[in-house]
C-alpha cells in the first residue's frame, strides 16, 4: 500500500522542505540570503584558493572529466576484453575492480576463497594477472586505479608498477591511482575484525614510497563514498573524508623520514559519491574543496598551491539503485553525473543499471560510458566554469555543508580522530543510526523512492544480467597451481623472507613487495605476512580471514 | 509465547549491511532478543544458533554468494538435526535463481524493499509456529 502524507495547512506539498541530510530548505533565497557573502574569501577564481569553483582555471573547456568506468569480472582474460570494449567506446582511464577473494587477500587455491571467486570483480592474484588484463591497452597514454580496497594496498599496487615496469615505461612516469585508504571502511563493519594500525602503516608506507620513486602515482584515494554508501549523510561524508586525509598524512609526517606535506599531499586523491539530492551534492563538492584549502593551509602550514588542491573521483551512488524497475537507475545514474559534473569532477564511474542485481553487462557498461559522453559532448555545461556560482541557493547551500562539514569534523577530532572512532564503534554507531532514520523516512512515505514505496509495478520488467563464469573456480585454481610449480620458488622464498624482516623492522615494505611481485609471490603469500601475523580483538569473522585469531 | 530469539548473520564477505542493520532494529523494536553475528560462514552460524538455542536463523546477503552459502547452512542444519529452525532469508537473489530458494529449504525470502510490517508479522508467525 503507498502511504499517504497528510496535507499541510501552508497549501504546500509537504509541511517541510529538506535535503536528503535534512538541511532545511527555504521556499525562495534571495539576495537577502547573500549579505555576510564575500566573493574573494567565500568563492575566488577557479584554480586558485580557496578553490571552491573548481581546481583549474578553465576546468572542462581546457580537458574534460575522465571516463573511468570501475571494472573487473572473471578472470583477467575477460577483464582484459572488458577494458578493450570500453577503451573502444572512449573511456579514457581504466580502474580494476577487484572480486571478493582478492579483496580479502586469498588466493584462489584457498579454501576461503571457495564462493568469494569472481564475486564483485576479478580476481587479481599475481602479477600474471595484471599481465593479462592489461595485454595490449595503451597504459602509457591512459591511467589506471588500482582499487584494492585496504588489506591489500601494497601487493596490488606493486602487481601494477612491476608489471607496467615490465612494459618498459619507468616508474617515474607511471600514471594512476591507488584507492584503498584503511579509512574508508570505516563505519562500514566493525573494524575490530581487521588490524587497524597495521593496515594504516601499510597505507602510509605507499604513500611515503610512492613520493619517492613513483611520482605521477596517487598511492591512496580517500574513498568517503564508502561511508557514504554505508549510511552518512552528505556533510558527514566531507567531514569524514578531511579527518580520514588527517591520520594518514599524520602517519607519514610522524615518522620525520624526510617528507613534508607539500612532497606528498599532492598526489593523494579522494574519492567521493553522487548521491540523489542533486543541488546538495553539487553544494557538497564545492564545500569539500573550500575545507582542503583551509585545512591544508591552517593546519599544515602547506605552501605548495598543489597541495591545497583537493582532486578527486566521483562514483555515482550504489545504494540509490532499485532492485525494482531496473532502467530507471539509468537515469537516477544521469543525474547524479550530471551533479558530479557541475561539482567539478576529475574522474567519474557511472553505476549501471542493473547493479543493484549484478555486475554490469557489456550493454550496461557501455550506457555508463554513453551517459557521460552524453554530458560531455551534447549539453554544453563544460562550456563555462562553475555555473552554479553565485545562485543564492547554491551558495547558501555550500555555506551550511561547510558548517555542518566542519563540526561533524571537529566532533571526530575530540573523540581522537578517525582511527580511533572507527575503533572505538562511535562511526558504526554512528552511521547505524543514520541508516535507520533513512529507512523511517522510506517507511513513512516521507521519502519517495520510485518503484520502491510509489509509482510501484505489479511485476518488475524482465532485464538481461550477469553471471559469475560457472567454470571459473577450477580455471583460477589450474592457473594458480600451474604459477606455483614453475616459479623459481626459492627466488620468491627469499623475497618473502625479506618482505617479513622489512614488516618487522618497521621499515618501508615496498621494495620487498615489489621484489616479491616480480617474483611471482602470490597476493595470499604476501597477505600473509603483512596481515594476517597481526592480531585483532574479533576472532571469528570471515572478514579478512582473521578467524583463529585472537587478540 | 516465550521471548522470541533471532540470530541474524551476512555471510562470507559481502559488506554491504543496510538491510540487516535495519532488519536488527525491526526485531528489537518488536521485542525480540536479536543474535547478530556480523559476518560469518555457515559453521559459526549454525553453531552459534544451537549454542543459543534461537528460533529463527536470519541471512542478509546483497552479492551474488547469498544462496551458494545458504545452501551449506542448511546442509550443517541437517547433519546436526536442527531442521526444524526456519531460515529467512533477506537481500538479493538474481531472477533466475528465485526458485532455488524453496529448493534450498529457506522458508521466507525479502527482496529489497520489503515492507517492514510484514516482515515482522512473518517472524513472529514463523516463532509461534516454532515455539508451538
Amino acid at each position: 500500500m503507498e502511504k499517504k502524507i497528510e496535507k499541510p495547512k501552508s497549501g504546500e506539498r509537504k509541511e517541510k522542505f529538506t535535503t536528503n541530510s535534512g538541511i532545511p530548505v527555504k521556499r525562495l533565497y534571495t539576495p537577502e540570503d547573500m549579505a555576510a557573502f564575500d566573493y574573494d574569501k567565500d568563492l575566488g577564481l577557479p584554480g586558485e584558493e580557496p578553490y571552491t569553483r573548481g581546481i583549474h582555471s578553465s576546468m572542462y573547456r581546457k580537458r574534460l572529466w575522465t571516463i573511468r568506468q570501475f571494472s573487473g569480472l572473471n578472470s583477467a582474460y575477460e577483464t582484459n576484453k572488458r577494458f578493450k570494449l570500453l577503451y573502444k567506446s572512449g573511456s579514457t582511464g581504466f580502474a580494476i575492480a577487484a572480486d571478493n577473494a582478492s579483496i580479502m587477500g586469498f588466493d584462489p587455491d584457498s579454501p576461503d576463497s571457495d564462493v568469494e571467486l569472481g564475486v564483485g570483480g576479478v580476481n587479481v592474484s599475481s602479477i600474471q594477472d595484471l599481465e593479462i588484463m592489461f595485454d595490449g591497452l595503451p597504459i602509457d597514454k591512459i591511467s589506471t586505479a588500482v582499487i584494492p580496497v585496504m588489506t591489500t594496498t601494497c601487493p596490488h599496487t606493486a602487481m601494477y608498477l612491476a608489471m607496467a615496469e615490465n612494459k618498459g615505461i619507468p616508474l617515474a612516469k607511471i600514471n594512476g591511482t591507488t584507492e584503498g585508504d584503511p579509512c574508508s571502511l570505516g563505519g562500514c563493519f566493525d573494524t575490530a575484525t581487521v588490524p587497524l594500525k597495521q593496515m594504516t602503516r601499510l597505507c602510509a608506507d605507499l604513500v611515503e614510497w610512492c613520493a619517492f620513486n613513483v611520482p605521477k602515482w596517487n598511492p591512496v584515494s580517500f574513498t568517503s563514498y564508502n561511508y557514504r554508501e554505508a549510511g552518512v549523510n552528505a556533510y558527514q561524508e566531507i567531514g569524514g573524508l578531511l579527518s580520514s586525509a588527517v591520520l594518514i598524512i599524520d602517519e607519514v609526517l610522524k615518522r620525520d623520514r624526510g617528507l613534508t606535506v607539500d612532497d606528498f599531499v599532492p598526489r593523494l586523491a579522494f574519492h567521493l559519491s553522487a548521491h540523489n539530492d542533486f543541488f546538495e551534492e553539487i553544494a557538497k563538492m564545492r564545500a569539500v574543496r573550500r575545507m582542503w584549502a583551509h585545512l591544508m593551509t591552517e593546519r599544515y602550514k602547506a605552501k605548495n598551491p598543489k597541495t591545497k588542491i583537493l582532486r578527486f573521483h566521483v562514483q555515482t551512488a550504489g545504494s540509490t539503485l532499485t532492485y525494482q524497475q531496473p532502467l530507471n537507475n539509468a537515469i537516477r545514474a544521469s543525474y547524479q553525473s550530471l551533479a558530479a559534473a557541475l561539482g567539478g569532477v576529475q574522474s567519474l564511474h557511472v553505476c549501471s543499471y542493473d547493479e543493484a542485481i549484478c555486475n554490469p553487462t557489456e550493454e550496461s557498461a557501455i550506457l555508463s560510458v554513453r551517459t557521460q559522453q552524453i554530458i560531455q559532448e551534447e549539453t554544453n555545461i563544460t562550456n563555462t566554469v562553475d555555473p552554479l556560482a553565485g545562485s543564492y541557493f547554491v551558495e547558501n547551500l555550500t555555506n551550511e555543508l561547510e558548517k555542518r562539514a566542519w563540526e561533524f569534523y571537529h566532533e571526530i577530532e575530540e573523540l581522537g580522530g578517525w582511527g580511533e572512532v572507527m575503533d572505538s564503534g562511535w562511526l558504526i554507531n554512528h552511521r547505524e543510526g543514520e541508516i535507520c532514520a533513512q529507512e523511517d523516512q522510506i517507511h513513512s512515505g516521507e521519502r519517495r523512492v520510485v518503484g520502491v514505496n510509489c509509482h510501484k509495478e505489479e511485476k518488475n520488467p524482465d532485464i538481461e544480467y550477469f553471471k559469475v563464469d560457472k567454470g571459473l573456480n577450477d580455471k583460477l585454481r589450474e592457473r594458480m597451481a600451474k604459477l606455483r610449480k614453475e616459479r623459481d620458488n626459492a627466488k620468491v622464498e627469499d623475497a618473502l623472507a625479506e618482505l617479513a624482516e622489512a614488516d618487522s623492522s618497521g621499515a618501508n615494505v615496498m621494495p620487498a613487495i615489489m621484489k616479491a611481485t616480480k617474483a611471482y609471490a602470490t597476493l595470499g603469500e604476501m597477505v600473509d605476512i603483512t596481515i594476517r601475523r597481526y592480531p585483532c580483538k574479533a576472532s571469528s569473522s570471515p572478514i579478512y580471514g582473521m578467524k583463529g585469531m585472537i587478540g | 509465547m516465550e521471548k522470541i530469539k533471532v540470530l541474524t548473520a551476512k555471510l562470507g564477505f559481502d559488506i554491504h549491511s543496510r538491510g540487516i542493520t535495519v532488519v536488527n532494529r525491526l526485531l528489537r523494536d518488536t521485542g525480540m532478543e536479536v543474535v547478530y553475528l556480523g559476518n560469518q560462514y555457515p559453521e559459526t552460524i549454525v553453531a552459534a544458533a544451537l549454542d543459543e538455542d534461537v528460533d529463527i536463523i536470519a541471512i542478509g546477503s546483497l552479492s551474488s554468494t547469498g544462496l551458494d552459502y545458504a545452501q551449506k547452512l542448511m546442509n550443517l542444519l541437517k547433519e546436526k538435526n536442527a531442521e526444524d529452525i526456519p531460515v529467512v532469508f533477506g537481500g538479493i537473489v538474481a531472477p533466475d535463481e528465485i526458485h532455488r530458494l524453496k529448493e534450498i529449504g529457506l522458508v521466507s525470502y525479502f527482496p529489497p524493499g520489503s515492507d517492514l510490517d510484514e516482515m515482522a508479522k512473518a517472524f513472529t508467525d514463523l516463532a509461534a509456529q516454532k515455539q508451538k
